[in-house]
């Protein structure tokens, strides 16, 4: 990735930050709410592959336990787990390039982030947050995940191209990056 | 050949963002680093407050439609202020309940002649909880009007929690539903019963408390902070209701669930208590 793409994503992390601590918090059902940055890492995964994927979501995770009160750091580990693994997806047998696949991979990642994100929050001390309300949080931020899968895949997607224009001269293929 | 050195290279990519991520976790819970790293969140919060401030405004019956679609409009703002004028009397009733049937004693031990005459301070709601897994909500009230960390948090009804972090113009507020919270509480009529602890158990869940089957208070009862626990709490706030108590088998113990007595996801107005427990 080139200077380019990171201000690209400097920019997508910042307006992310602001549309989940003034929107997406008050939008709360079973006492959980959507959660568009695990979102943006599993659309980083499916569309920028397993580096990509691990890279922007250690970002990503910096940035959002900015406004979190669980311990700093514990989203970042999250996230680099979450995009690798959303990233070797595309390595899977069949059509994973596809925007519908991108787009599933997505949606997958961010539910199962957020029970890893459980997890591993029970492991480091949280006490609790491996309890009932982790499927409730699972719910709401797949519900929101299918929602907003596809402006977060759009928006990576842009992040990306900015990398690959530098490198080809032209823009990304749709669909995702041309490296993995 | 150039598969296997693209998957090594994706390994040694994943385990250098691990190690970091680690690193970074495991700082957070070092003294200095923690301090510095408690002050950058606080300065993003109080960055962010004006945007959440202005937007929670604009969306706030959006979020009413999302969070119960049969609250809306003018009904549901009568309802609140009825609710809140019932709230301030029930509060009042339960102080008064509290000071007549709590003897000299305890209130000579938890110093509730000086809880009463705490200062507060006003503060906006301006966020819900931010993390899907703690309950906490975000006030705009900070360390520039006299909050700071572990400051207990009231509404009309009775205790919301107690104050976590502070920044300059915002606070997070851990609710008393929180797994992490923790309360000593006593009940309104077991006079001389003791203090029990009542454990948060998640957003909308009643508070779990343990207490000795001798003093089992009655459904209904207020529950009041004891102010002995370490002197977490001033003594006397008010802080749920029994709604069921069960006797274990053994009839040794018995756990009470008490629902607190603040709406804690309609709340939009909170008051900051200017006490800090005593060292």
């Amino acid at each position: 990735m080139n200077a380019l793409s990171w201000g690209r994503f400097a920019l997508v992390a910042l307006v992310a930050l602001v549309v989940q601590v003034a929107i997406l918090d008050q939008i709360e059902l079973i006492g959980a709410h959507p959660d568009v940055m695990i979102v943006l890492v599993g659309a980083a995964g499916a569309i920028g592959g397993p580096v990509r994927g691990a890279m922007l979501g250690f970002v990503l995770g910096l940035v959002a336990d900015l406004v979190l009160p669980t311990p700093y750091g514990l989203s970042s580990l999250t996230f680099v787990l979450v995009g690798f693994a959303a990233g070797l997806v595309r390595s899977l047998p069949g059509d994973r390039d596809g925007r519908s696949a991108q787009a599933v991979t997505t949606v997958a990642a961010a539910a199962l982030g957020t029970m890893l994100y459980a997890a591993i929050g029970e492991l480091v001390g949280q006490s609790g947050m491996l309890s009932r309300e982790a499927v409730f949080a699972m719910l709401i931020v797949t519900l929101g995940a299918i929602v907003i899968a596809v402006p977060a895949d759009a928006a990576i997607r842009w992040v990306l191209s900015g990398a690959d224009r530098a490198v080809s001269g032209h823009s990304m293929p749709a669909g995702g990056s041309a490296t993995r | 050949m150039a598969s296997a050195t693209r998957r090594t290279s994706q390994r040694v990519s994943l385990l250098v963002l691990v190690l970091a991520s680690i690193t970074i976790l495991t700082l957070d819970y070092h003294g200095e680093v923690s301090r510095g790293i408690t002050r950058v969140r606080n300065g993003v919060r109080d960055a962010l407050a004006p945007a959440q401030r202005g937007i929670a405004a604009a969306l706030h019956p959006v979020g009413d439609v999302f969070a119960g679609a049969f609250h809306y409009g003018a009904l549901q703002t009568e309802n609140q202020r009825l609710q809140s004028q019932l709230g301030a009397t029930q509060a009042k009733l339960a102080e008064n309940d509290f000071a007549a049937r709590q003897a000299a004693q305890v209130l000579a031990i938890a110093h509730l002649s000086f809880v009463q005459n705490i200062k507060t301070t006003p503060a906006e709601v301006i966020s819900a909880p931010t993390s899907n897994f703690q309950y906490t909500m975000e006030i705009a009230s900070g360390t520039g009007a006299g909050v700071g960390p572990r400051m207990p948090v009231v509404a009309a009804r009775g205790l919301v929690g107690t104050v976590l972090d502070a920044g300059g113009q915002t606070s997070t507020v851990r609710l008393i539903t929180d797994k992490s919270s923790s309360i000593g509480v006593t009940f309104g009529t077991s006079v001389g019963g003791g203090s029990a602890i009542a454990d948060g158990q998640g957003l909308g869940e009643p508070l779990s408390i343990d207490e000795l089957a001798g003093s089992a208070p009655q459904v209904g009862e207020t529950v009041f902070t004891s102010g002995t626990d370490g002197g977490a709490y001033p003594a006397g706030l008010p802080v749920a209701r029994v709604t069921s108590v069960h006797v274990s088998a053994g009839g040794l113990s018995v756990n009470v669930a008490a629902k607190p007595l603040v709406d804690l996801e309609a709340l939009q107005y909170v008051s900051v208590c200017e006490w800090l427990p005593q060292p």
